[in-house]
């Protein structure tokens, strides 16, 4: 009795997924009665499979020495169409303007009936309302902690550990790129020199537009408004300033009013926005760094924030490991 | 959210000045001070200034309702100040004299209460911070303010960069 895993999209991301099984392998099995095995993982180029299991520490092998499987891989949809499997882990690269690959493959899993778990921000942002329903009338389930701050669980906090409470809005930092940019213009760089070392250490993109524009906070956005709002929109409804245009002079002056200027995600019933905004130094959103950190406001509890790490290989899997391991408690079932 | 601040008058008996100050919380008030007034006796009664913060008229009314009741005399109230701030970095092509020309109608036609403008040097590029805050008198002229200046904004290309409760 296991809980078959496909994991589509072997990058950073679907490595540490792989990894972070491996290394609660014990652990799953000791709490659930049963085991967490991959049966499956592809990327753009190969795909491996077996029906018995995959180890983890093979699957990251062979990605290292080249690519994850011996098999070429035409057609992700159609490779998942031709296997046995519970969960698919969809991790492809993000694709805002289409959706991807990603879309087709988490469209392919709800219809056949398997579980996802995705970070995959693209088909989430574009198509969460389809998305959603195909979930609901297949009786299965769709979880996308990581899509929104990482290993900081502000999905699940809304929807689980808030229950009962009237949210009235989440605002928050969902981009550690532009973070580090700003906190950097705190320290008197201007924006072009931020960002180049944003750049060289890793932290943005050689083409840093979906960051900077705020596309990739608007897509997370979407991503909350949907899921815990219930609001269904999509990225166009989301009214979208970058960082782009904030000088050192503007953050200059902020600081002497005590104020730092933060990229903050909006989200209520009457408001969908990414805006740079003034935040009160001391204020929880004032955080510096690549951190992420997000205030819920609720009626019964007030306001209640939450930080954490928004990206990374193993942060990211955390939060999928997370996921992974609801639906293994809440589907007793499967086989 | 407005500070009140007030001087009563309660029996000099156990008790009574917990009936001076429940009805604050009741109110959901928050009680930033008080100060006993021994020397100031009327009546049998001695005298206690008290300030605190509370939200909005209606409640201050229903306060004054049960000190009413529970024979609390109040002598003096004053020193209600509700301020709704709104504050605002505009970044772009701003010139100055428009702007103020705009944000001195604004103040003449929503009864700012205080209102201050600070400007960086223009750049190369053109571009100018201009930091604006501002206190108004009520949430609807407050609503109103960020009306005029988002269509400031639009029509000029200007990013705003307002605040967290704008």
């Amino acid at each position: 009795m296991s809980m078959d895993i496909v994991i589509a999209g072997f990058g950073t991301v679907g490595q540490g997924v792989a990894e972070a099984i491996g290394l609660r392998k014990d652990m799953i099995r000791e709490t659930f009665g049963r085991e967490a095995r991959i049966v499956a993982a592809f990327d753009s180029r190969s795909a491996i499979h077996s029906e018995d299991g995959l180890d983890p520490a093979v699957l990251l092998s062979n990605k290292a020495a080249g690519q994850v499987g011996d098999e070429p891989l035409v057609d992700g949809v159609a490779f998942l169409e031709s296997i046995d499997y519970d969960v698919l882990v969809e991790v492809s690269p993000t694709n805002i303007e289409t959706g991807g690959a990603g879309l087709h493959h988490i469209r392919s899993a709800l219809s056949n009936g398997r579980h996802v778990v995705t970070v995959n921000k693209g088909p989430l942002a574009l198509a969460f309302g389809e998305l959603d329903r195909l979930a609901k009338e297949n009786g299965v389930e769709m979880r996308y902690e990581g899509s929104v701050g990482g290993a900081m669980p502000i999905i699940n906090l809304c929807r689980e550990s808030l229950m009962g409470q009237n949210i009235t809005s989440v605002m928050g930092i969902l981009n550690g790129t532009c973070n580090f940019i700003l906190s950097r213009m705190d320290d008197g760089l201007p924006f072009e020199q931020a960002l180049k070392e944003a750049q060289e250490l890793g932290y943005a993109e050689t083409d840093p537009s979906y960051d900077i524009n705020g596309v990739d906070t608007a897509c997370k956005v979407v991503i909350l408004a949907n899921s815990v709002f219930g609001i269904d929109c999509d990225y166009d409804d989301v009214d979208v300033s970058g960082i782009t245009a904030i000088t050192e002079e503007a953050v200059a002056m902020a600081s002497d009013q005590n104020y730092c200027i933060r990229l903050i995600g909006e989200i209520s019933p009457d408001r969908l926005e990414v805006s740079p905004r003034l935040i009160s130094k001391g204020h929880p959103l004032s955080v510096t760094g690549t951190l992420n950190v997000a205030q819920v406001n609720t009626d019964l509890a007030g306001p209640i924030s939450i930080s954490g790490r928004g990206a990374g290989r193993m942060e990211t899997a955390s939060a999928i490991l997370s996921d992974l391991l609801a639906i293994m408690r809440s589907n007793v079932n499967n086989k | 959210m407005m500070r009140v601040n007030a001087d009563l008058y309660v029996k000099d008996v156990p008790g009574q000045l917990v009936a001076a100050l429940e009805p604050v919380s009741i109110m959901e008030g928050n009680i930033v001070g008080v100060v006993h007034h021994r020397d100031q006796v009327m009546n049998d009664r001695i005298g206690v200034n008290i300030t605190f913060d509370l939200e909005g008229g209606e409640r201050l009314e229903k306060l004054m309702g049960i000190w009413k009741d529970r024979d609390v005399r109040v002598s003096r109230i004053g020193s209600v100040v509700e301020k709704f701030p709104m504050d605002y970095l505009l970044i772009g092509d701003i010139s100055p004299s428009q702007l103020e020309t705009i944000l001195d109608e604004v103040r003449d036609m929503l009864g700012m209460e205080s209102l201050d403008i600070r400007y960086s040097s223009v750049m190369e590029s053109g571009s100018r911070t201009a930091l604006i805050n501002a206190n108004f008198t009520s949430e609807e002229n407050l609503s109103k303010a960020e009306d005029l200046i988002r269509e400031l904004v639009r029509e000029r290309d200007i990013l705003a960069v307002r605040g967290l409760g704008v």
